[in-house]
């Protein structure tokens, strides 16, 4: 059975309707101050299937610092993932809109947003989705070649990268000779090639054993506050609130509560 | 990205062969089909392409090269008149049934010319010599002959009629793929083994003061009766002119055909193209050759169409990170295509190679040549790009389809 979007009508709030109304562009002076690299407002996702329609996600607004590890976190079928997509420019919402470091992404076309996706994006996910035919180093090196560092230069930058996640002595190695926390390194090295802004994570540490996703979750951490990085990350596991700045939870795609405040908690 | 395209292709080495093996397939499915065709057009216009003459004289109702109206051998004389013509030869073809000495029958196309001469022969005689046919009853023939002739060398011996006939030479690559076995002798010998062996006598008598004239065959009383030159009044096939220097070859084929009653004239070129015409188009073997190749093409497009598919079926989720990361289709699309591009021109080069080498074989042994010009494994490698990249469009299809999102689905 196949679920797709459809256009759904909403009124959005005063305040969301406001924002938006103005665009990314004529807010992004105040997004910056405020340090927000992502801003989501009024977000809806609708499936529909046949004459069945699911509601996945109702009315979403969420904010996520820049330089922050933001995790969303909820039960299955919650829309976690469903979000983490439209965060990340993969699929559009039936509703709302999304702006990434000032730019609403709802509004560009899917040209557009892939270059946006190229430039400034990086994924990392529950599988790897490595290369299984390519080397470490040519995962890497790939994914700057796509970004337009070609040659040699991918080669050496590709090389840096898995120096930083410590796998340079496995540069040569194909995935299948590594095991699944190498290949999760491989992956993040490969999520940070082109310097992007913003890295979307989905379950990273779900295949991996404990010491493994700690060993993960730590190393992304550290990349990520080195050079101010943000971060959202889709996990089931209760172990990585201790490295995250904020969480938010999702229930039947509505977002439970105030992501800060859950923080705050957590911290005291 | 070159790399991708490459690795994804050899990352399953035993896949890998699979695939090259079907394309190969394809490809020399479809090299073998155009080859035969080129083989059979060439070997139906070979004996015209290796004579030295530089027009055709031929009956005016003349078809091809073998099918073709007799005209009178006094036009030899009458050719060797017209301005323009350094030398005239004549051609006589007949037929007949050569039995082997062990009795098999097989039939024959005799070509009779002046061993002499310097317009038909032109071609390389091995184990013997052109000069060997001026003995009677002997004849040459293409090597590839020997078994359908049921003879083994030189000097073997067969008959035909009454008559005991010589193989005194042995020729290559002057026999149409299309024809009986081709034998080569003087006018003389074809002459007489045309006509059986049996004499002719030409009876004249006057009667109201003109003479009226009559060839008389009878059986000769000889086994072998000595072979007669040609007279005047005698049949051949064609004649064949060698111009002087700086004529135009158009200009003396008209003279010629002004001089020549119920005569065409043809340049070397324009008789082997009309006798290549009659094979290719007349007799549908072109069409059946040509849908041999269309179907090895059907056939290649299938096999690298359902190899592609799987294979971009099988990476799915890599091309779909691909898209998620931001890479555009038009990048994503030129891997498969990349893909596609290798498994061609992997699959075309060991399949043009097989071709030659089966092309060598079969002329040795059969006669039959898959002519493999540099301008057919040109179009051939152009097509095999054309039908790989063609099947890859399928592929593409699916990954247009494909949803980014899938990479979030573990």
């Amino acid at each position: 059975m196949t679920a797709t979007p459809i256009s759904f009508q909403v009124s959005l709030p005063e305040s969301t309707a406001k924002v938006f109304s103005q665009g990314c562009e004529t807010t992004l002076d105040a997004f910056r101050t405020a340090g927000k690299a992502i801003v989501a407002r009024g977000v809806e996702m609708i499936y529909q299937s046949g004459s069945q329609r699911f509601h996945a996600l109702k009315h979403i607004n969420l904010e996520v610092n820049k330089g922050d590890i933001h995790l969303l976190m909820g039960p299955s079928g919650s829309g976690k993932t469903t979000l983490l997509s439209i965060l990340g420019g993969i699929l559009t919402p039936t509703d709302g809109g999304i702006c990434l470091l000032g730019q609403d992404i709802t509004r560009m076309s899917q040209s557009q947003l892939s270059k946006f996706r190229l430039k400034n994006i990086g994924f990392i996910f529950q599988e790897f989705n490595l290369f299984p035919a390519l080397t470490a180093l040519e995962n890497v090196a790939l994914a700057l070649d796509v970004k337009g560092i070609k040659g040699r230069a991918a080669k050496r930058e590709a090389m840096g990268l898995l120096e930083q996640v410590g796998l340079a002595n496995k540069a040569k190695s194909l995935p299948r000779d590594l095991s699944g926390g190498q290949k999760q390194r491989v992956a993040i090295a490969r999520a940070l090639s082109g310097n992007p802004q913003i890295i979307m994570a989905d379950e990273p540490t779900a295949a991996l054993d404990s010491q493994s996703g700690h060993a993960v979750i730590t190393l992304l951490r550290q990349l990520a506050k080195e050079e101010n990085r943000t971060v959202v990350m889709v996990t089931h596991d209760p172990r990585i609130i201790d490295v995250a700045d904020r969480v938010t939870y999702l229930e039947d795609g509505i977002l439970q509560n105030n992501p800060t405040a859950i923080h705050h908690q957590k911290l005291a | 990205m070159t790399s991708i395209a490459r690795k994804n292709l050899f990352e399953d080495i035993p896949r890998f062969l699979v695939a090259q093996a079907g394309i190969m397939f394809a490809v020399s499915l479809v090299t073998i089909q155009v080859g035969v065709f080129n083989g059979f057009s060439r070997s139906t216009g070979i004996l015209i392409d290796r004579s030295a003459a530089d027009i055709w004289v031929s009956s005016s109702d003349m078809v091809n090269l073998e099918l073709t109206i007799p005209i009178p051998a006094s036009h030899l004389a009458l050719a060797q008149q017209v301005e323009g013509v350094e030398r005239a030869e004549a051609l006589l073809l007949g037929a007949g049934i050569w039995r082997s000495s062990e009795g098999d029958i097989t039939t024959v196309r005799l070509f009779g010319f002046d061993p002499d001469g310097q317009l038909f022969a032109s071609f390389p005689v091995m184990d013997g010599s052109l000069s060997d046919l001026k003995q009677p009853y002997t004849v040459i023939t293409d090597k590839s002959n020997l078994d359908s002739l049921d003879v083994r060398q030189v000097g073997d011996t067969a008959s035909m009629g009454s008559l005991a006939v010589t193989l005194v030479g042995l020729t290559e690559d002057t026999q149409s793929i299309t024809s009986s076995a081709y034998l080569f002798s003087s006018l003389e010998n074809v002459k007489a083994i045309a006509t059986g062996g049996r004499s002719a006598n030409l009876n004249c008598r006057l009667q109201n003061g003109e003479f009226f004239c009559m060839n008389v065959f009878g059986e000769s009383p000889d086994e072998n009766p000595a072979p007669t030159p040609l007279s005047a009044t005698d049949p051949v096939t064609h004649v064949l002119i060698k111009a002087e220097p700086g004529t135009d070859l158009q200009e003396l084929k008209q003279r010629l055909q002004q001089s020549l009653p119920n005569t065409y004239a043809f340049t070397r070129g324009e008789m082997a193209k009309r006798t290549r015409a009659y094979w290719v188009q007349r007799t549908g073997v072109g069409f059946i050759l040509g849908l041999g190749a269309v179907v090895g093409m059907i056939v290649g497009s299938v096999i690298v169409g359902q190899i592609l598919y799987s294979s971009v079926a099988d990476h799915l989720k890599e091309y779909a990170t691909l898209k998620a990361m931001g890479v555009s289709n038009r990048v994503v699309y030129s891997i498969i295509i990349q893909q596609a591009l290798w498994m061609g021109v992997l699959g075309y080069i060991p399949s043009l190679a097989l071709c030659i080498g089966l092309g060598f074989w079969t002329f040795a042994t059969q006669g039959i040549m898959i002519l493999i010009t540099p301008l057919t494994a040109a179009g051939i490698l152009g097509l095999t790009v054309f039908m790989c990249v063609g099947s890859a469009l399928f592929a593409v299809q699916k990954v247009t389809r494909v949803d980014p999102a899938i990479v979030f689905k573990s």
